[in-house]
């Protein structure tokens, strides 16, 4: 610009020429910093310098494995992408599990990821090598030999490491083994083997069942093994629609359970014995057995009773009855129905027992004596937690001081490895090797989907170092495959094959396992008379002890957190509670009349004693909780679990008591006293329960299901043309009769969508950003505070064909699909919100913040460690943008072309979105309509299908199968 | 007057020359046409596909079953570079990073921005072919982005194809790439 415009006339004064040199200036900048805008940063492109075989960038891997994230052990198959695990499906090999994973099984593949696991061994709070802390323990169990050495775990379902636990009994005569649940089954193990001579848990068939009637035991959702029950649940429910099939729940507080039973019936939390009593009197009556039973003064319904108990016999042989409770004596008068209802061998199998809940409450209380009197020279714990579950924690922590070396396998420094000497960090289950027997002769095979991301190493290897073996329990599994399974087939003739094989389908069933026993066994009736006389003199006791105005308390595990292993995982944290719908923390949970009479709402705090112990914890009203019982949910109030757990709520396993040598989850004599003034105000994604009469979800009983055809629609007249179709036409059936609202599919859907956590914060301002969330609609009846009318309906995108939602986007970042598919780009998103305005299902989720890789919400995107879980092929929304359910697009993409690329027709039901996937109970189908013999097309057609707010005239690609009820319940406005 | 008129006249060229480059500029934000990085190895493709004829999918095999093509682990290199006599600076370099076991740090030529999903492989199964998008690779010394790879030169291609007898069609849906 030094060349002179000659044009302009120069004036003498120095003012022009400055202005014309700024505006040249100014011109040049403006261009040239445009021109230096196509820049961009470089991208390295680093290709392997030797590329494994089976690895391709942009391939995923299947790997067959085990979770571990409780004791059912479920099989999976983990997705692997660039050499690291970023989902988890369920292997649909499995018998029991039948490919259904729940929500904490889903919410595992984020713990492998936890920025606060051990990285290497720990000694005396300082980080040491292998081969130093190896060298110091082999030296103090030397001179341990003599003495005591017990090792501490939790369930071991493992063949292979119980045959190494095995191994150090021979080696070490004064090593033990104890087995430690944190919620225990105890008393059911004991009564199962007084009643039976089974060491362990029956195995329960569900699926076999017309009648169930469950007495406090929420096996739809935590107990026991919910993932295997639910499948067997919905499976006898879809064949119940040709016939009946009826299912009691006696309970005190409001369960998942209780909120799917046909119909549900109020207890106090105390009256599990006087419920199985009654039950066992009148069946008794009907099979003719005479003797007499004692009383109990119980307030209990005599006609629930009567119908239970005459359903019960009616279908003897083909019905069932559980309980929840831990009391030797109730649990025999339990067996003692089944047994003379002839279920034993039928629903009830006690010959394959479930190898699950092995923990025994008596020999962890004499170990925490043989520790006190310095008996124990060395402790190990492996996968326990006893500083935190245990009900005198504290004293357990005194205890380990008289321990000269307790070591801690945890993956963490957590309560009770914060405690240890030695920390020696276990792999987490997707590193490393392993095996299950969940139920007896149901085996399955676990395998590393990563190799070990830090120094740490699998516990029974470091036990193998100790013995003086080689640390190579890959080769101890194959080992005790082959010597104990192998042999049990005939199907490979050799052992490599069989193994291959194994690992390759993840499961192995026995085939000697199909024997069914013969008979139901004959219970000696002597030992249920003295077992009802035990508890008519419980009772008695506890009933004279009683003070006025005291409460009962109950003590439970919710679906997200169990017993508080996984209090870390923000995904579980954030999961809305099934029944409640409350994230980040617990409550105690308050009968309507029980709030009214101290005054209190929802978001109050309430303190809560019980002898010496006091906890305040905000209230939660729950119309249907027994009146006088209260419950608080365990597994919270941890202080060591890390950054996302700590401080999240209150721990009430100081609140568990003891009774006969066993763990009890109900107990009386609480007081109840409200906090005035304080408040905790609830982080729950859903806080009105009516449906208001709306026809949102739709109920048929049975009657009407079988007779004639209910009232269809007639169809909306539509101002919109048709849309033109492409070659598919996406849909997805969701069967309300099947579904019971576990929120399985809801985790499954955050780890496949990289759908954010937010908070408890903003969850209480409803910007949690589930794409999938589960609406739960309650109707109790005027009559009957406990007979609770509980719809669940899993709520997503509908894919509207008349989307209220793509007609208002001012720059058309929502727009229909030629496949049906209602599609959000994000790139061109600019934050109006009026589609999330207009949509009528309140389906869309906006991203207030960047919640990616900012500080301020410190939960799954700041480390680069928990980015590992992030799914590649979806992208990462970021501020300002709007997102919701895209119906598994890029797993629709992703099986396309599977499909062409191995030159196949696309089949239906190969593509699985990820909510359809991870449903225990196959209540989601998703298909193409275009194909008239597609699963999805026949549902349409279903007498049962509706769309939700039909009226509107949206024409959702989402369908719902009304739920069929077959009980006496309150009327339905649909 | 006319002083006047002619400074106006000057003016309102200079303002529309102006907003068009400025438009241009803008529209050609993020555009790379013409990119051609030097890379830490001199690699030919006018010598390796051009003059010895090496298919495409022989080093970038992952476009056949990927979304990304990926450039090929230095094993791939090796299988001839181990046995072949031929001695030169750059392959020198290459051997002396794989005897000290580090990978080669490629510069990235064809950059998509992380709101695109592309995947190779279906446009491959397609029938594709590699230069239709990458230019003839096999006449340049340096790789070199012929295409704009704008999503307006994306759909050009789309629309000349979207079905047909016996031609799979490509998509016109947002939600196929936008994802």
């Amino acid at each position: 610009m030094a060349q002179e415009l000659t044009f302009f006339k120069r004036r003498p004064d120095a003012e022009t020429s400055r202005r014309d040199f700024l505006t040249r200036i100014g011109f040049t900048l403006a261009a040239s910093a445009l021109a230096s805008c196509s820049r961009g940063p470089v991208q390295k492109a680093i290709p392997f310098l030797n590329k494994p075989e089976e690895q391709t960038p942009g391939v995923a891997n299947w790997y067959a494995t085990t979770c571990a994230g409780c004791s059912a052990a479920c099989p999976l198959l983990v997705k692997t992408r660039d050499g690291r695990p970023i989902k988890i499906e369920g292997n649909g090999e499995s018998p029991l599990s039948g490919g259904g994973t729940c929500a904490t099984g889903q919410a595992t593949v984020l713990s492998l990821y936890d920025p606060d696991r051990l990285t290497g061994p720990m000694w005396h709070g300082e980080t040491i090598t292998w081969d130093e802390i190896d060298r110091r323990i082999t030296e103090r169990l030397a001179a341990a030999r003599e003495r005591g050495v017990v090792l501490l775990t939790n369930t071991i379902v493992s063949p292979s490491t119980t045959a190494l636990i095995a191994d150090w009994s021979r080696r070490f005569p004064k090593f033990r083994h104890v087995s430690y649940d944190a919620v225990s089954f105890s008393a059911l193990r004991q009564a199962t083997r007084e009643c039976f001579g089974t060491a362990g848990v029956p195995h329960y068939r569900f699926d076999r069942a017309t009648t169930i009637v469950g007495i406090d035991a929420d096996f739809l959702g935590t107990w026991l093994a919910p993932v295997e029950f639910t499948r067997q649940h919905a499976a006898r429910r879809r064949r119940a629609l040709s016939g009946e099939m009826r299912h009691y729940q006696f309970e005190a507080g409001v369960s998942l359970t209780g909120s799917n039973a046909d119909r549900r019936f109020g207890m106090a939390a105390s009256d599990h014995g006087a419920i199985a009593l009654a039950l066992l009197r009148r069946i008794a009556a009907h099979a003719g057995i005479t003797e007499p039973l004692p009383d109990v003064d119980a307030a209990i319904d005599e006609h629930a009773i009567a119908a239970a108990a005459d359903d019960l016999w009616r279908d003897r042989g083909q019905s069932i009855l559980v309980c929840g409770s831990n009391d030797v004596s109730i649990q025999v008068i339990v067996h003692a129905i089944n047994a003379i209802l002839g279920n034993i061998g039928a629903t009830v199998d006690v010959d394959l027992p479930s190898l699950q809940k092995q923990g025994d409450d008596g020999a962890v209380d004499a170990l925490v004596e043989d520790m006190n009197r310095g008996d124990v020279h060395v402790l190990m714990t492996y996968g326990v937690n006893p500083a935190y579950d245990l009900p005198a924690g504290p004293e357990f922590v005194r205890a380990m001081e008289s321990v000269a070396l307790t070591i801690s396998f945890a993956d963490r420094l957590d309560e009770t490895a914060a405690h240890s000497h030695a920390v020696c960090p276990d792999h987490h289950f997707l590193e490393a090797w392993g095996d299950a027997e969940p139920v007896k002769g149901s085996f399955s095979l676990a395998q590393p989907t990563i190799a070990p991301l830090f120094n740490t190493r699998a516990a029974q290897e470091s036990l193998l170092k100790w013995l003086g073996e080689s640390p190579d329990f890959y080769s101890y599994v194959r080992a005790v495959w082959r010597r104990e399974l192998y042999a049990r087939q005939d199907r490979y003739h050799t052992f490599d094959e069989f193994w291959d094989h194994s690992l390759h389908d993840g499961v192995f069933e026995d085939p000697a396992r199909g024997y069914r026993s013969q008979g139901s066994a004959r219970l000696d009736p002597e030992r249920w008379h003295a077992a009802a006389r035990a508890i008519a003199h419980d009772h008695q006791r506890a009933a004279a002890a009683r003070m006025p105005d005291s409460y009962e308390l109950q003590l439970y595990e919710t679906v997200a957190l169990r017993d508080g292993r996984h209090a870390n995982n923000p995904w579980l944290q954030e999961l809305p509670d099934p029944v409640t719908k409350v994230t980040w923390g617990n409550y105690i949970v308050l009968a309507p009349s029980a709030a009214k009479a101290l005054e209190v709402e929802t978001g109050d705090v309430v303190r809560l004693a019980v002898g010496d112990h006091m906890c305040d914890l905000p209230a939660y009203v729950q119309p249907g909780q027994a009146q006088r019982t209260v419950s608080i949910a365990l597994g919270y109030g941890r202080d060591r679990a890390g950054k996302v757990g700590n401080a999240v709520g209150v721990n009430a396993f100081p609140l568990v008591a003891a009774h006969g040598g066993h763990r009890r989850y109900v107990r009386g004599d609480v007081v109840l006293q409200r906090r005035t003034g304080k408040q905790l105000p609830l982080a729950a994604t859903q806080t009105h329960h009516s449906i208001e009469g709306r026809p949102i979800v739709k109920t048929i009983t049975l009657e009407e299901l079988l007779s004639g055809t209910p009232e269809v629609m007639a169809p909306q007249p539509s101002l919109w043309p048709e849309r033109e179709g492409g070659e598919h036409h996406w849909s997805m059936v969701i069967d309300l009769n099947a579904c019971t609202g576990c929120s399985a599919c809801v985790t499954a859907c955050q780890a496949e969508n990289n759908v954010p956590v937010v908070g408890p914060d903003e969850v209480r301002r409803g910007r949690e950003m589930h794409w999938i969330r589960i609406d739960r609609y309650v109707d109790v009846a005027p009559d009957n505070d406990a007979a609770l009318d509980v719809a669940f309906q899993p709520m997503m995108c509908q894919h509207c064909q008349d989307a209220p939602c793509e007609t208002v986007c001012p720059v058309l970042a929502t727009v229909h699909s030629s496949d049906g598919i209602n599609q959000q780009i994000y790139n061109r998103c600019i934050g109006t919100r009026y589609c999330e305005n207009n949509c009528p299902y309140k389906v869309r989720r906006f991203n207030w913040f960047q919640y990616a890789g900012n500080q301020e919400f410190d939960y799954t995107t700041t480390d680069p460690l928990e980015r590992m879980v992030l799914n590649p092929d979806v992208v990462v929304r970021s501020r300002g943008v709007m997102e919701k359910c895209s119906l598994c697009v890029q797993r629709i993409q992703a099986e396309k072309l599977s499909a062409k690329q191995e030159g196949r027709r696309l089949a239906d039901g190969r593509i699985k979105t990820a909510c359809q996937q991870s449903c225990p109970a196959n209540a989601i189908v998703f298909g193409d309509l275009n194909d008239p013999e597609s699963e999805v097309a026949r549902l349409r057609r279903s007498r049962r299908h509706f769309t939700v707010l039909e009226e509107l005239g949206t024409r959702p690609n989402v369908g719902y199968l009304m739920r069929v009820t077959n009980g006496e319940k309150t009327e339905k406005p649909s | 007057m006319t002083r006047w008129k002619l400074v106006i006249a000057i003016a309102a060229i200079t303002s529309v020359v102006g907003a068009g480059v400025v438009a241009r500029e803008l529209s050609r934000v993020g555009v790379h046409q013409w990119y051609s990085p030097v890379q830490p190895i001199a690699f030919s493709h006018k010598l390796h596909a051009g003059d010895s004829r090496i298919p495409c999918l022989y080093c970038h095999f992952g476009a056949r079953t990927s979304r990304h093509a990926g450039i090929p682990p230095a094993n791939v290199c090796m299988n001839c570079h181990g046995i072949l006599q031929k001695q030169s600076a750059e392959i020198e370099k290459l051997k002396e990073l794989v005897a000290i076991a580090r990978p080669i740090a490629w510069t990235k030529v064809h950059n998509l921005p992380d709101f695109v999903y592309f995947n190779h492989s279906q446009h491959v199964i397609a029938g594709v072919a590699c230069q239709a998008c990458h230019g003839h690779v096999e006449r340049m010394e340096r790789i070199e982005q012929e295409a704009p790879l704008t999503m307006g030169w994306c759909i050009q291609c789309h629309r000349a194809h979207s079905g047909g007898a016996n031609a799979p069609a490509a998509s016109l849906d947002c939600g196929k790439c936008h994802y």
